[in-house]
């Protein structure tokens, strides 16, 4: 059992937010606002990292290790410093502070120190008076490495034979465990058992940028114009590496080209180099990753091996689920604290199931390391999840879709860390809806036959995702709002614009909260000029974020309303403020206008400012027995999928999908609409062709060419999302979290879609044409 | 990201030539979508660039009553939109369209495919299967070979360090004659063959008259088919014949295992391409 502790001193909050929700209809919330930044993007005006040119500017690249494992002998700038443009070598020998980047577990250099663990790594960065002569000069750059016996395989890993980090005393960095009821006793009580290993793959972000940072030495302290997710852990960490008070640190966000997570993790890492560049060189620094330092070093979706036992009675009940689950952490942990046991608690899928032993261990190996990738750690556990649920609806007998209505969470439903789910709970409705829009039974019936050489099949999945940080782990937002006395507005918030809308979809939130068009409000955002927002990642960036934006703001309409009640004459809760006019409820027509009543508030000693910290209430996990609070709420997600099996060639199209999502309250339909799809794409990626090969600790794919990622000739109808509106109490006008939705059952949903048209049962993603070709041939000589 | 490299650019063909006969440590760029990734990628090493874009002499499609010729920087795009290749160098045609994207295609030319003899090169099969020949031409000679003489290994071909290839010529067939042109990729569009194919067959009645098969990214060069060919010769034209050939194809390829697809795949898919190219020619 989980209690949630409330606070006494965020009873106001509380308040609020509920009065929005109640509210149930707004004049800006759940349309469709045009992006404030799409004018900007299309036109070629937007401005990315690259495109800030600062006085006395210098260029940096990381120079790599090209040894997967070894010690450092020497590095040495050799001829580079007979070029013309060289202006510094920086090596962990310039840091003035702790050569420490390590997110949760301190076990990461900005730039190698005495050991390099993987190929790729940064070791140290050339500075250069012009960006033509990087290449070369990075060639020139001397730096000698004693190889030492490196291990790739997590597996083998596990044995401990060549530790990554030997100062750990072990490759395992950590173990994560959720436990509910007694799995042996029920298995024995079980009538169906299914057992499976499940293998994922790396995948890398592919954003169109790469990674960089501008780093200007200025003001006493050091300005970083920086592509990151959270401005103020880009802070804290740069401030570390620098020996700098985290204030004399200012982050400000350029235009972004796409983060999914991977920014988050690198912001402060890209930033972090530059900023040692910059203190060392005494200029301005702009360090960018090419697409092949993209590839080689910065870190992606953390690979699995997910061993998964379940079972299933009669009538069609999940019994138990059984999982061990490994995750591949490469040279450092980064986020794969957090990614297991993300994996950890969500390893049962979206299922009541009354017996529960969930095993994670995230294990170091010489490789690329893990990060922060769309759906944390989380499509890598349903894709396990949900193909074995339709591996034992196949044994049982029943169709999976029904297989899973009977399992479905519910309200009231307790989930695999005993964690009773209290509200918005909307899957169970979605899965019913989903099957419906597809023609699911009839398609199930007369797909799965090959028909000159093909065969269609359709499959569905659901997934779960936990909102906010898990466990008790604190989670807050705020936000500055400002009115100016000409009755604009100005929003400051720490969440970052990466391409997804959120800032748009943030301002409809305050023209709402505040009654006045959106065109009076602009927002400053992704910057430590802001309160600390947190990060704008775990599908957190509208939801918290706008929690915080409608908090202040609605505490600077109650100001306005007092202030209008005394003209009005009538108490402040019937002033009504809508479309920049401020009246009584009952008497619309005697009005006055946003202006004028700003005016008033500035005259009469009203402060027309504010912020909207809040605090996400928590529970508590107990660690040791693997059982309590979990996540304060659940969004989800059920795509069904509908594809198109070559047999001869292994080639898998895809045809359609139909998407559902359970995200409470859409601030926005068509931004929700592009996220999902671009979750769905992304998701195809990684379930049919995206790989990273890596020969002897080295990625050999580190381009377009053979690293592969759909084209839009790749891409299927994907229906109109059903919006299942589950509201959240806690969430703006009850919005939950949704960008990363629909990435996550994709996997499973195109992989039990494989299996209905030709009958393999697909264990590993990406399941490239040449592996289901294999399968096939398998299959026939069975 | 790409090297100083002395760049020289021609608008004349006989310019070109005479500054390659005294530079012989040049290399050609034509539409660059070859080269530029190679020199980023520093796979090869530079001095001097000769720019031969706009040399617009070379740049045609034309016919006469027995061959279409094809000067060598006409772009994959215009290879799409000529009638002329549609009419009479189908494969070819076929090739264009599913080649790159449109903005590469605007720019890639058909020389250019060639000459960079990349195993996978969209062109080369079509060009073989239809016996295309070759012009090459220096300050001092010209010269006319079979296309299939051309490739010696993964980019390397016979061309000397001063020679252009100028134009691709393509015999006018005669008689029942029919063309096909297919390519395997691991995604739909915009994406290199793991193997792909060029068939032409010539029936009298239902009878393989004469046929050339000639397959792409399975050897180090494009290749022909030979053993599909002999197996189908003075055959019927049907499927039973057709699927049984094309398990012979495994005697003409030597595919390798890489990134893209390993040996094994190769081998099967060529075996399916070929059938289906030739079931698809002939519509059985
Ligand atoms: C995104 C992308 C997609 C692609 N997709 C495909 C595809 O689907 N199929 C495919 O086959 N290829 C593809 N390619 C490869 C490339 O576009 C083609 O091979 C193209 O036809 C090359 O022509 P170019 O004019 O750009 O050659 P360049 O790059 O200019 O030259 C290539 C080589 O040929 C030499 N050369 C060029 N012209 C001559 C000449 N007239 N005489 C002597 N030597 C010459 C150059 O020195 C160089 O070595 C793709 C490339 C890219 C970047």
């Amino acid at each position: 059992m989980s209690s949630i502790t409330y606070l006494e001193s965020q009873k106001d909050e509380y308040r609020i937010l509920d009065q929005w929700l109640k509210a149930r209809e707004y004049v800006y919330v759940g349309k469709d606002v045009k992006r404030i930044d799409a004018l900007d993007k299309v036109t070629g005006r937007a401005r990315y990292v690259e495109d800030f040119l600062v006085e006395g500017l210098t260029y940096a690249r990381i120079v790599k290790s090209d040894i997967p494992h070894g010690v450092i002998e020497w590095i040495r700038p050799g001829r580079a410093v007979e070029h013309p443009d060289f202006i510094a070598l920086v090596t962990c020998e310039d840091i003035p502070g702790l050569n420490q980047v390590g997110y949760y577990i301190p076990d990461q250099p900005a730039l190698a120190e005495k050991k390099v663990r993987f190929h790729g790594e940064p070791v140290a960065l050339i500075v250069s008076s012009k960006p033509d002569s990087l290449e070369e000069l990075r060639n020139l750059v001397e730096v000698e490495i004693k190889p030492l016996k490196a291990v790739y395989d997590p597996l083998e890993a596990l044995k401990d034979k060549v530790l990554v980090h030997e100062e750990h005393g072990s490759n395992i960095v950590l173990r994560t465990k959720v436990k509910k009821g007694d799995v042996s006793k029920a298995l024995e009580n079980t009538d169906y058992v299914v057992e499976n290993v499940y293998k994922t793959g790396y995948q890398e972000h592919a954003y169109l940028e790469p990674e960089g940072a501008l780093a200007i030495p200025m003001d006493g302290g050091m300005t970083i114009i920086l592509p990151a997710q959270y401005p103020h852990l880009a802070q804290s960490i740069i401030a570390r590496v620098l020996g700098y008070p985290q204030s004399k640190i200012r982050i400000i966000q350029p235009v972004i080209g796409g983060g999914f997570g991977g920014k988050d993790d690198m912001g402060p890492i890209i930033g972090a180099q530059a900023a040692i560049a910059a203190y060392k060189v005494r200029r301005p620094v702009l360090l960018v990753y090419t697409r092949e330092d993209s590839f080689t070093s910065h870190c992606k979706r953390d690979p699995a091996y997910i061993r998964y036992k379940s079972g299933a009675n009669r009538d069609g009940k999940l019994t138990f689920v059984d999982v061990e689950i490994i995750f591949d952490a490469g040279a450092y942990a980064n986020r794969g604290p957090f990614t297991l046991w993300r994996a950890t608690a969500h390893a049962t899928g979206p299922y009541e199931v009354p017996n529960v032993d969930v095993r994670g261990i995230l294990v170091y190996t010489n490789k690329v390391y893990q990060g922060s990738f769309r759906g944390f750690g989380n499509p890598q556990v349903q894709f396990a999840a949900e193909r074995q649920m339709d591996e034992l609806a196949d044994k049982i007998g029943i169709d999976p879709l029904e297989f899973r209505l009977k399992n479905i969470l519910r309200i009231g439903s307790r989930i695999s860390t005993d964690q009773v789910l209290e509200d918005s709970v909307g899957v169970g409705e979605a899965l019913v809806r989903v099957a419906e829009k597809c023609g699911w039974f009839e398609k199930r019936k007369k797909y799965g036959k090959i028909v000159d050489g093909k065969a269609r099949g359709i499959g569905l999945a659901c997934a779960w995702h936990g909102i906010s940080t898990s466990r008790g782990v604190p989670d807050w937002c705020n936000a500055y709002i400002n009115v100016s006395k000409d009755g604009s507005v100005s929003i400051y918030t720490g969440i970052v614009e990466i391409g997804q809308g959120t800032h748009t979809g943030l301002i409809q939130i305050a023209a709402e909260a505040l009654g006045i068009p959106v065109e009076k409000i602009n927002l400053i955002g992704g910057t430590t000029d802001a309160p600390d927002t947190g990060a704008t990642h775990g599908s957190r960036g509208l939801s918290f974020g706008g929690v915080a934006i409608l908090l202040a703001a609605s505490k600077i309409r109650e100001k306005v309303q007092k202030v209008a009640s005394r003209i009005f004459e009538c108490k402040p809760e019937d002033v009504e403020i809508r479309d920049g006019w401020v009246f009584e409820k009952i008497k619309p027509e005697k009005r006055i206008s946003w202006e004028e009543a700003v005016k008033r508030c500035y005259a009469e000693g009203e402060e027309l400012s504010a912020t909207g910290y809040f605090f996400m209430p928590k529970g508590k996990f107990d660690e040791e027995k693997g059982q309590g609070f979990a996540y304060i709420v659940f969004s989800y997600m059920v795509s069904a999928v509908e594809v198109e099996v070559d047999l001869e060639t292994g080639l898998t199209r895809i045809l359609k999908v139909w998407p559902a999502i359970c995200a409470g309250k859409i601030v926005n339909p068509k931004l929700a609409v592009t996220q999902i799809h671009g979750a769905t794409v992304q998701g195809i990626g990684y379930t049919l062709m995206e790989e990273v090969v890596i020969e002897d600790g080295k990625i050999v794919n580190t381009n377009y060419t053979d690293y592969l990622i759909p084209t839009i000739s790749d891409i299927p109808e994907i229906d109109e999302p059903i919006f299942v509106e589950d509201y959240f109490k806690f969430g703006p006008m009850g919005a939950k979290g949704l960008a990363e939705m629909a990435l996550i059952p994709i996997p499973a949903a195109i992989t039990n879609a494989i299996k209905h048209a030709v009958g393999v049962k697909p264990s590993e993603i990406p399941y490239t044409p040449e592996k289901l070709y294999r399968d096939l041939l398998r299959r026939m000589r069975e | 990201m790409i090297p100083e490299i002395e760049y020289h650019r021609f608008s004349r063909l006989e310019d070109a030539l005479r500054f390659l006969s005294e530079n012989p440590d040049s290399k050609i760029i034509a539409g660059g979508t070859d080269l530029l990734v190679q020199l980023r990628a520093r796979k090869i090493n530079v001095k001097k660039l000769v720019d031969i874009y706009n040399i617009g002499e070379l740049r045609y499609i034309s016919e006469d009553s027995g061959e279409v010729k094809i000067g060598a920087l006409t772009t994959i795009e215009e290879l799409k939109n000529s009638k002329i290749v549609e009419k009479y160098v189908q494969p070819l045609h076929i090739a264009s369209r599913s080649f790159a994207t449109w903005q590469v295609r605007n720019i890639a030319t058909i020389g250019g495919n060639l000459c960079n003899a990349s195993p996978a090169a969209d062109t080369a099969p079509p060009l073989i299967v239809a016996g295309a020949r070759l012009r090459l031409k220096s300050i001092r000679r010209e010269r006319i070979v079979p296309i299939e003489e051309f490739f010696r290994g993964p980019g390397q071909t016979i061309l000397n360090p001063d020679e252009v290839l100028v134009e691709v010529n393509i015999p006018k067939h005669s008689g029942q004659w029919f063309f096909n042109f297919m390519k395997l990729g691991r995604r739909v569009s915009h994406i290199l063959s793991i193997v792909n194919v060029a068939v032409a067959v010539k029936l009298d009645g239902g009878r393989i008259e004469d046929v050339k098969i000639a397959l792409g990214s399975v050897a180090p060069t494009p290749i022909r088919a030979k053993s599909v060919e002999e197996y189908l010769k003075n055959r019927e034209a049907t499927l039973e014949n057709i699927e049984k050939s094309s398990l012979e194809v495994v005697k003409d390829i030597k595919p390798i295992s890489d990134v893209r697809a390993s040996a094994e795949y190769r081998i099967e898919m060529s075996k399916v391409m070929v059938k289906r190219c030739l079931r698809e020619a002939l519509k059985l």
